[in-house]
């Protein structure tokens, strides 16, 4: 019996999780983002987190990887070796998960529906062939602790939107780590909205490894309370040109804390790679957070890379001239707010996932403004 | 309808106005002049309500009411506009939602009814039109990427739709050529009303050849220093503020 988790691969993962052991703000990845106190005593756990598939869209391979004898599109892409101990964690204690495959050529129109839900741990596949594409809208449920370990394969000029959201759960801790392998003309757009838990982080480790391979990531998130959420990526430019880009727009109240840490890393022989980083946040709240460490590591020539960071609060002299045209100061604030996110809302192509994003935050932003 | 009396504003502990006083009636025009520094944007800012400039001394009643007691909203509500010197540039905000929020914001404040999208649209395309002001500007953000004329034609523009009953014009001139002045001075006689009062805050005369003012009042140092019909500007772009703003021996 062939199991697409087996032992070999879950040792090896768990071997990495004993060497580098539960993270925690002393080290530099989880500096803002303290993991082992957010879970206490209890840790990791071992127990195995549950998935839902909301819509399958026709033309969509499934496979429960708890089953045996998984297809060969699942063991040529499943459970590649890692360095990143969450994700390492996710194999390691969890037996089970599930894995989609779009067909060479296939265009997907309808948005397939993943949830995640439950405690502990659990893993997803996501393998798109040769030119296909396909929307993938990614909910989160709230849970004591959950972590996600997700792959993803892009073959040659395939297409994969990926829009998430991670909801208001004020009690939850809840992390994710996402790696991505794009080839040639492949183009992933990841979009990911955040209204906070008590400890809550994406990771994404996405490789350009084909000529004209390319990553878009977005996101907003609206925090208040004592809230947190953390997005950390990291962008390698395997090859030459290829194009990345990072909008991230982040709001918080109250105590709470939000955290873009984002590294862009070109390969040597990358040349005409080409990448942009920008990160903002307001701070709403004397006692508000906002950690923001764009980085660069270059190694090729000819390379185009810009980043930019900025914390502040609401332009004053914005908020004054709304006001003096008769809009009243909670409304003005709002409509400020509204228009700082923008620009990260619109880098959603789905028009229906977009409005979704958009309406959330209005009423996440009702509450703090 | 404007009642201004002995008033001292300081900003950051710094005295700016020093005893400032005037007198405005419902259909009449009145111009500041003055060199910079003189306080001049400082008045501007306090009719409007803007934070941060402390009232030590005297009054602002308008219309009977102190206005100082009230925030920025609410007087527009009332009636009054500032039509900024440098408007601000608001990206994520279309012109046409910012217009259609601002009007009915205060609609609501006034106790009226909204108006909805389709009513305003056309209210305010009707005023674009005479101003110059096209289809496109009002799709594009706010102020964003406008140059120095049209964002203050959009100005005007929010003063026609509005329909204030007291307009502080500050600086409206500034970084116009002649023929955005004359646009924009032409938008502002449209405006003019016996109903309707008006400030004119302006550091050259050239303004006041298009707009012409009942009264002029030359600030300098944070008071009024010299009053006069519209030949007083002539006077000044004679003579210079030197010899007026001298101080007293």
């Amino acid at each position: 019996m062939t199991l697409a988790l087996n032992l070999d691969r879950k040792a090896e993962a768990a071997a990495v999780v004993h060497s580098r052991g539960m993270p925690h703000r002393r080290i530099e990845e989880w500096k803002y983002s303290d993991l082992k106190s957010a879970l206490g005593e209890k840790g990791l756990g071992a127990v195995m987190a549950e998935w839902l598939v909301g819509n399958l869209p026709a033309g969509v391979e499934m496979f429960d990887l708890a089953q045996p004898n998984p297809p060969s599109w699942v063991m040529a892409h499943v459970a590649r070796p890692t360095q990143n101990v969450m994700s390492a964690a996710s194999l390691a204690l969890s037996a089970g998960g599930v894995a989609f495959r779009v067909p060479e050529g296939a265009m997907i129109t309808a948005p397939m529906k993943v949830e995640f839900f439950g405690a502990g741990h659990v893993r997803a596949l996501l393998v798109l062939e040769k030119g296909a594409s396909l929307t993938l809208v990614e909910g989160v449920g709230a849970a004591d602790f959950r972590n996600v370990g997700l792959e993803i394969s892009l073959g040659e000029n395939a297409r994969l939107e990926h829009v998430r959201i991670s909801p208001n759960a004020p009690d939850a801790v809840l992390v994710e780590e996402a790696s991505l392998h794009i080839a040639a003309g492949g183009r992933y757009r990841g979009h990911f909205a955040a209204f906070g838990s008590k400890l809550a982080r994406m990771e994404l480790e996405i490789a350009l490894e084909g000529e004209g391979a390319e990553a878009h990531l977005s996101g907003v998130a609206v925090l208040d309370g004592k809230r947190h959420s953390d997005v950390t990526t990291h962008v390698i430019h395997r090859q030459g040109d290829t194009n990345s880009t990072q909008l991230f727009k982040h709001v918080a109240a109250g105590q709470a804390r939000a955290v873009y840490q984002g590294k862009v890393t070109v390969a040597k022989g990358a040349d005409g790679s080409d990448s942009s980083q920008t990160a903002k946040a307001l701070l709403l709240g004397d006692q508000s957070e906002a950690d923001l460490k764009p980085e660069l590591e270059i190694f090729a020539d000819d390379v185009k890379c810009a980043h930019g960071a900025a914390v502040g609060d609401l332009d004053a002299e914005s908020l004054f001239y709304l006001r003096a045209r008769g809009i009243p100061e909670a409304q003005a604030r709002g409509l400020l707010l509204q228009a700082f996110l923008q620009d990260a809302i619109a880098e959603i192509e789905n028009t229906d996932q977009r409005e979704l994003v958009r309406a959330e935050l209005l009423t996440a932003l009702k509450g703090i403004a | 309808m404007l009642e201004i009396k002995n008033l001292h504003v300081a900003v950051e502990g710094r005295e700016i106005l020093r005893g400032l006083s005037l007198s405005i009636q419902p259909g009449e025009v009145h111009a500041i002049m003055g060199p910079n520094g003189s306080g001049k944007s400082t008045l501007s800012y306090v009719l409007a309500g803007r934070d941060g400039y402390d009232i030590t001394e005297g009054s602002i009643t308008y219309n009977g009411e102190n206005l100082v007691a009230l925030p920025p909203e609410e007087r527009a509500a009332k009636g009054v506009f500032l039509a900024m010197q440098y408007p601000v540039e608001i990206p994520g905000v279309t012109t046409m939602t910012f217009l259609k929020t601002a009007l009915n914001s205060q609609r609501r404040e006034r106790g009226e009814s909204d108006l909805d999208a389709v009513s305003v649209l056309k209210l305010v395309r009707a005023k674009a039109k005479t101003l110059n002001v096209s289809e496109e500007m009002l799709k594009r953000a706010l102020n964003v990427g406008f140059s120095g004329g049209e964002k203050k034609r959009l100005e005007i523009l929010q003063m026609a739709l509005f329909e204030p009953k007291l307009a502080i014009l500050d600086e409206t001139d500034s970084g116009l050529d002649i023929d955005a002045l004359r646009l924009v001075a032409e938008g502002v006689n449209a405006l003019r009303d016996p109903s309707r009062a008006m400030l004119v805050i302006t550091h050259y005369q050239r303004l006041l050849d298009y707009i012409v003012p009942d009264r002029i009042h030359v600030l300098a140092r944070g008071r009024i220093v010299a009053e006069g019909g519209k030949e007083l500007a002539l006077e000044l772009e004679a003579k210079g503020y030197e010899q007026l703003v001298k101080e007293p021996a």
